[in-house]
C-alpha cells in the first residue's frame, strides 16, 4: 500500500453520482476547461502536480461495459503535503469549485466546515497499491522555481563571457536579486 | 468526451479500468504491494512518465440510502492511471517495452489482457479500457520530464555555486561561473 512516494501523495476517489449530476458535470468541467480562471485557482494552490477528473458512465469490459445504475466520478491527485492539508486547501482556497463538482455525487456533505467534508473523502477513497513518481523528492513549487531559475540562466549565459568583470559582477547581483525566490 | 481532454500542454493523462479475474484480487494487490518503489519500480523503466499509480478496486463504493439500493461491480477493477509525456500511441509501446514481464505480472490477471508480445493486441487492449478525462490540470504540462529533472539538478548546482562564489571579487567570480556554467 502506497499512497506516499517521497514528498509526493496520490488521492483517488471514486463517488457515485445523482441522476442529474452527469448532465451538470458535462456543463461544469466544459467550464473549467475553456474558462482559464478555473484552473488557475489550482495553480495558486501550487503543490498539485497533476490531477484529473473523470466520469465513468460505464465500467469498460470485453464488450460494451459494465453499465451500473449510476455513474460514477474518477478523482485523482498528485501533490506535495500532507492529506489534510490537501483537503483544507480545497476547503478554503476552492469551496465553490469542490462545491459544483462533487454537490453531483450523493453523500457530499460541502465543503465546509471542513470535518465532514474530510470524512467524505476518506469514506470514497482507495489506497494506491503501487505509486510512482520521476522526483520524488521535489515539490510543486521547487519544481516550477527551477524552470525560472534555468530560464534566468540561460539568458545570462549568453551574455555572460562578454562582460567585463565589474560588469559581470553587477549583473550577477541582479540575476540573484531577481530569481532569488526561486533559489 | 474526447480525447482532446486528456491532454494538458504537452501531458496526457490515461486513466485504464481493466476487469479482475474473479478471484484473483489479493494476489494481485499482494504483488503491486510488494513491488519496489522508487528507481527500482517497473515504471522507472517506462519513458516520459511523471507520476503513476495502480489501484485494486474490490468494488463501488455506496453512499446510503439516498442512493438507492447497494450496487456492485461484476468484476473488481484494476486502475491504473498515469501522467506522461507526449502522445498516447508511443506511451503504450513504452509501457509494453519498458514493463515488459511486470505488465504480464500484473495484467495477466485482467480478463482479456493480450500479453506483451504483439505490440498492437497489446495497445488496443488498453485503448479499449480507456477512460477519457473531464478535466485534466497540470502545473507545468508543458515540460517533460526530462526538463524537470534537468532544470532541477541546475537549479541545485546554482545555489551550490552562489553560496560557494559569496564574496569573491569580480574577476574571480566570473572566472568561476564560467567555469562551472559557461557555453
Amino acid at each position: 500500500m502506497a499512497n506516499v512516494e517521497g514528498k509526493a501523495t496520490a488521492i483517488t476517489v471514486l463517488t457515485p453520482v445523482k441522476r442529474e449530476g452527469p448532465l451538470v458535470l458535462w456543463a461544469v468541467f466544459w467550464a473549467g476547461r475553456h474558462i482559464k480562471e478555473t484552473l488557475q485557482k489550482l495553480e495558486q494552490l501550487s503543490f498539485i502536480h497533476y490531477a484529473r477528473w473523470a466520469v465513468i458512465d460505464r465500467f469498460p469490459d470485453e464488450d460494451g461495459g459494465e453499465k451500473l445504475d449510476h455513474e460514477y466520478l474518477l478523482f485523482e491527485s498528485n501533490f506535495n503535503g500532507t492529506w489534510d492539508q490537501y483537503i483544507d486547501a480545497f476547503s478554503e482556497v476552492v469551496p465553490f469549485r469542490m462545491k459544483a463538482i462533487w454537490g453531483t455525487s450523493y453523500g457530499f456533505p460541502g465543503p465546509n466546515p471542513v470535518e465532514p467534508f474530510k470524512d467524505y473523502i476518506r469514506r470514497n477513497e482507495y489506497v494506491a497499491n503501487h505509486y510512482w513518481s520521476a522526483y520524488p523528492g521535489f515539490t510543486t513549487t521547487e519544481i516550477i522555481s527551477a524552470g525560472h531559475v534555468e530560464a534566468a540562466l540561460n539568458e545570462f549565459q549568453r551574455h555572460a563571457p562578454e562582460l567585463a568583470p565589474e560588469t559581470f559582477k553587477s549583473a550577477y547581483e541582479s540575476l540573484l536579486t531577481t530569481i532569488q525566490h526561486d533559489l | 468526451m474526447s480525447h482532446a481532454n486528456n491532454i494538458s500542454g504537452q501531458a496526457y493523462s490515461l486513466t485504464v479500468l481493466t476487469p479482475i479475474l474473479d478471484g484473483d484480487e489479493p494476489e494481485l494487490a499482494l504483488y503491486l504491494n510488494n513491488l519496489q518503489a522508487g528507481d527500482q519500480s517497473p515504471l522507472a523503466g517506462v519513458p516520459g512518465t511523471h507520476f503513476a499509480r495502480w489501484v485494486v478496486m474490490d468494488d463501488v463504493m455506496y453512499e446510503g440510502d439516498d442512493q438507492g439500493e447497494r450496487e456492485h461491480l461484476q468484476h473488481a477493477r484494476l486502475l491504473f492511471t498515469s501522467n506522461f509525456d507526449g502522445e498516447l500511441e508511443p506511451y503504450l509501446d513504452g509501457l509494453r517495452t519498458g514493463l515488459g514481464d511486470s505488465a504480464d505480472e500484473i495484467w495477466g490477471h485482467c480478463i482479456g489482457y493480450p500479453g506483451t508480445t504483439e505490440a498492437d493486441a497489446f495497445a488496443g487492449y488498453f485503448r479499449h479500457h480507456q477512460i477519457d478525462s473531464s478535466l485534466f490540470f497540470s502545473a507545468y504540462g508543458e515540460r517533460t520530464v526530462s526538463d524537470v529533472t534537468r532544470s532541477l539538478a541546475l537549479r541545485t548546482r546554482f545555489i551550490d555555486f552562489v553560496l560557494g562564489a559569496q564574496g569573491l571579487p569580480a574577476e574571480e567570480l566570473k572566472a568561476a561561473f564560467l567555469q562551472k556554467f559557461g557555453a
